[in-house]
């Protein structure tokens, strides 16, 4: 009896949480019946996309990838090295550990927007803050990933290894790395993937790529050319996400 | 010789694995340690070459003592090798390289982090590796090997440290009769030819019968058994094998 | 064995190996080469190089000191904005749970009705996750006006796409023996569905949209970027006006809101599973 008033009350205050988060962001079910029919228009719109304008949409796409590939390598180079002093099987000490992982969560907690705006005021307009933005999020979020990968790694040969007298830092060469190489790969492909869709909207705050194309051209209710933009998007995803799979299925 | 003096290991939480044993391993001996699983035949390897560090008593290996803290440990560990059940070699790791990390507690932590070892350790690691007859894969990816070869790698690796003894825990526990009684030969026969001592964890007296020169018989974190295989009787098995109620309701209280 | 014989064994299997180790070198800088040459490339169109870095480093260092300190007295002002963003990413997160389960269903392989259906449904997710939330909400808030509603379908519409595929994805992997014992009992295609799938891919799903909320979280603190609600209007509004240390702000109570966010879904997670 007195379990089933306890999950009564429960359901009533999840139902009041959720009512007053509607609430707060003006989700009235009028609203949302109104807004599907208008957004469905606006998508309409898109239709059939403006091609001529792949012409001055090419140039960057690119961009957009090379700012999402030296993102990546930047966002490996910056969460490597603290992946590995977070890790709880790499470093036996707890206070140089929580120091990385602290370090970690703030790279990771900070949006790779903010990130961008903060080293487009540094260095300026274009794609190089981009890369560095993506570089620090996704090395904050890599990193974790990789602390995560390492510690997970069968144990066993570890205590091998250990057993046959090798140091800390060997057991880490022989039996750590080996182990969780492949784990790194895939987290790095995926992250990648991941990378390229960020990288579409970096334009927005200067920092290059096709953000800056996609918000004038919504803007200027250009939503033709908007749809091809969109296409763009859809196909690089697409090709990388192929692409990833089949790498993905060689590295074991 | 290696002197084990009442070694006692509570774990945290209060599991008291071993109470106070003592054995005495005479040099070039194949002594295997019999008991069921939970017996503390584990811990009690571990505590030889300090993988679980003893809660009181002392280990002496040669006249040093094993136990005393301060000593180096790379120095203790790289003269016992160790032999797994699971085997516990480095899957992604070529055979060789992984007989290769026998040889890491003689070299210096920095230089080895490049793969790179000296044509002398990988003499010896290929040496090894024809010892149990797997010189033919030295080059395979370990995870390429069945269970049986996999456990002669584990053994060459061991030997590769050119320990004065092998601690083999539960060496065969995963694999099937025929590859069991193989590579208990080969540890037997690399021992007996390069004069190591052995120490060997099982819980199967068809091997012990066959394999052991010397039997230890461990229940419950005590020796309860220590004599020639050929002691080994039924009501010994029996003392092995089967609680007394009496002590268990004893220790739990 | 006789030491001339072992010596023979030895040296050839040592030949073999540096033989092996010289065709690995030659594949992996085979491999490389291109790879390294293609990051040269692009890092040269990207205008990035060491010392672009280096001559960042002061402005870097400049603009930091004008963000610091914090300035805490803005701090009561921005706790309508972030209770803006934890529900826009609550509402978010849950109508992409709902929308995605039917999706999730008609995009499995081995649950859709139909092959063409199967595919339809693929492509629409994977438009779904190609396109940012904020791409979406730049749409959404020139459809339906500035707030924070069209951040919330913003959230969504991403949500759902990374839901569904990972749902259809974990669908396609379940244990066809549970499926099979159901099928034998003469169980409906929707009976199979509901009691021989759902209930083994139910942990999956549900970690992975704490996870997704934990996501949705983030991006709802950048939202504001588009005019779609939450914290990151405050963040952009201060940085136009200069106010850094008010900037400076928003960024400690984004980074509190992903931390508490982040711990409270970890704990969630150990508790449901």
């Amino acid at each position: 009896m007195s379990w089933r008033l306890h999950h009564i009350v429960l359901a009533a205050a999840g139902v009041a949480f959720l009512l007053w988060c509607a609430d707060g962001v003006e989700l009235r079910p009028r609203e949302v019946v109104h807004a599907v029919p208008v957004i469905a228009s606006y998508f309409g719109r898109m239709w059939p996309p403006r091609w001529e304008f792949a012409q001055s949409v090419w140039k960057p796409a690119l961009e957009t990838l090379y700012v999402a590939l030296w993102g990546n390598v930047l966002a490996t180079l910056v969460g490597l090295p603290l992946g590995v002093l977070a890790a709880r099987n790499v470093v036996a000490s707890a206070p140089l550990r929580n120091a990385a992982k602290a370090v970690l969560n703030l790279f990771r907690s900070i949006s790779e927007l903010i990130w961008a705006i903060f080293f487009v005021a540094a260095v300026g307009l274009g794609p190089f803050p981009g890369a560095m933005a993506l570089g620090m999020n996704y090395g904050g979020i890599l990193g974790r990933l990789y602390a995560e990968a390492m510690e997970n790694v069968d144990a066993g040969p570890l205590e091998a290894l250990q057993s046959a007298g090798a140091s800390r830092l060997q057991v880490f060469a022989f039996g750590i790395v080996p182990q969780a190489l492949p784990q790194f790969v895939t987290y790095n492909l995926y992250w990648f993937e991941v990378a390229v869709r960020s990288a579409t909207v970096l334009g927005m705050v200067g920092a290059g790529g096709l953000g800056f194309e996609l918000v004038t051209t919504i803007r200027l209710f250009e939503w033709r050319e908007t749809g091809l933009i969109l296409l763009v998007i859809l196909a690089m995803v697409s090709v990388i996400d192929l692409a990833s799979t089949a790498v993905r299925a060689r590295i074991y | 010789m290696i002197a084990i003096e009442k070694l006692s290991k509570t774990y945290p939480g209060g599991v008291a694995a071993l109470r106070e044993v003592s054995i005495d391993v005479k040099d070039g001996e194949f002594l295997v340690i019999l008991g069921p699983s939970g017996a503390g035949k584990s811990t009690l390897m571990r505590c030889i070459n300090r993988l679980v560090e003893p809660t009181s008593g002392r280990i002496v290996h040669d006249g040093r003592e094993i136990t005393a803290h301060g000593r180096k440990l790379r120095d203790v560990r790289r003269r016992f090798g160790m032999v797994f059940q699971q085997f516990n070699l480095v899957k992604r790791l070529s055979v060789l390289t992984n007989v290769l990390t026998g040889r890491l507690a003689y070299r210096s932590a920095w230089r080895s982090l490049a793969y790179n070892f000296s044509q002398e350790d990988k003499r010896i690691a290929v040496e090894c590796l024809a010892r149990v007859n797997m010189e033919g894969k030295a080059l395979q990816r370990a995870d390429t090997l069945s269970g049986g070869e996999q456990q002669r790698v584990a053994i060459a690796r061991a030997l590769a440290q050119q320990p004065a003894v092998i601690l083999a825990d539960e060496p065969v526990a995963s694999l099937d009769p025929k590859i069991a009684r193989q590579v208990l030969t080969y540890l037997t026969q690399v021992a007996g030819e390069l004069g190591i001592t052995v120490l060997c964890n099982l819980h199967q007296v068809e091997y012990t019968r066959e394999f052991a020169g010397r039997v230890v018989g461990m229940s419950r974190g005590t020796v309860v058994f220590d004599g020639p295989v050929t002691a080994l009787t039924d009501d010994v098995l029996h003392r092995i094998y089967y609680r007394d109620p009496d002590a268990a309701t004893e220790s739990e209280a | 064995m006789s030491a001339a014989t072992l010596d023979a064994l030895v040296g050839a299997t040592l030949h073999r190996a540096a033989a092996q180790r010289a065709r690995r070198l030659a594949r992996a800088a085979l491999l490389a080469a291109p790879l390294l040459a293609a990051l040269a490339f692009a890092a040269g169109q990207i205008g990035m190089n060491p010392l672009a870095v280096a001559r960042g480093v002061p402005f870097m260092w400049d603009f930091l000191t004008r963000l610091l300190p914090p300035d805490l007295s803005y701090v009561p002002l921005l706790t309508r904005a972030a209770t803006e963003s934890v529900q826009i990413a609550v509402w978010g997160t849950l109508l992409a749970t709902v929308l995605s389960i039917p999706l999730a269903i008609l995009g499995a392989g081995n649950t859709t009705p139909h092959p063409i259906v199967f595919h339809a449904t693929r492509m629409f997710l994977n438009a779904l996750r190609s396109i940012n939330e904020l791409v979406f909400a730049l749409i959404f808030v020139s459809a339906v006006g500035l707030g924070p509603f069209p951040g919330v379908l913003a959230i969504a519409m991403h949500a759902t796409g990374m839901l569904a595929k990972f749902s259809a994805e974990e669908i396609e992997g379940v244990d066809r023996g549970q499926v099979e014992a159901l099928q034998a009992t003469g169980a409906g295609r929707l009976q199979v569905i509901l009691f021989g799938v759902i209930p083994q891919v139910v942990p999956a799903f549900v970690s992975y949209a704490i996870y997704r909320f934990d996501v949705s979280i983030r991006s709802a603190t950048v939202l504001g970027l588009v005019g779609a609600g939450g914290l990151g209007f405050s963040l952009f509004k201060t940085m136009k006006l200069f106010r850094y240390h008010e900037t400076a702000t928003c960024i400690l109570v984004i980074f509190l809101l992903v931390l508490v966010s982040d711990w409270l879904c970890a704990r969630v997670r150990a508790k449901v599973l």
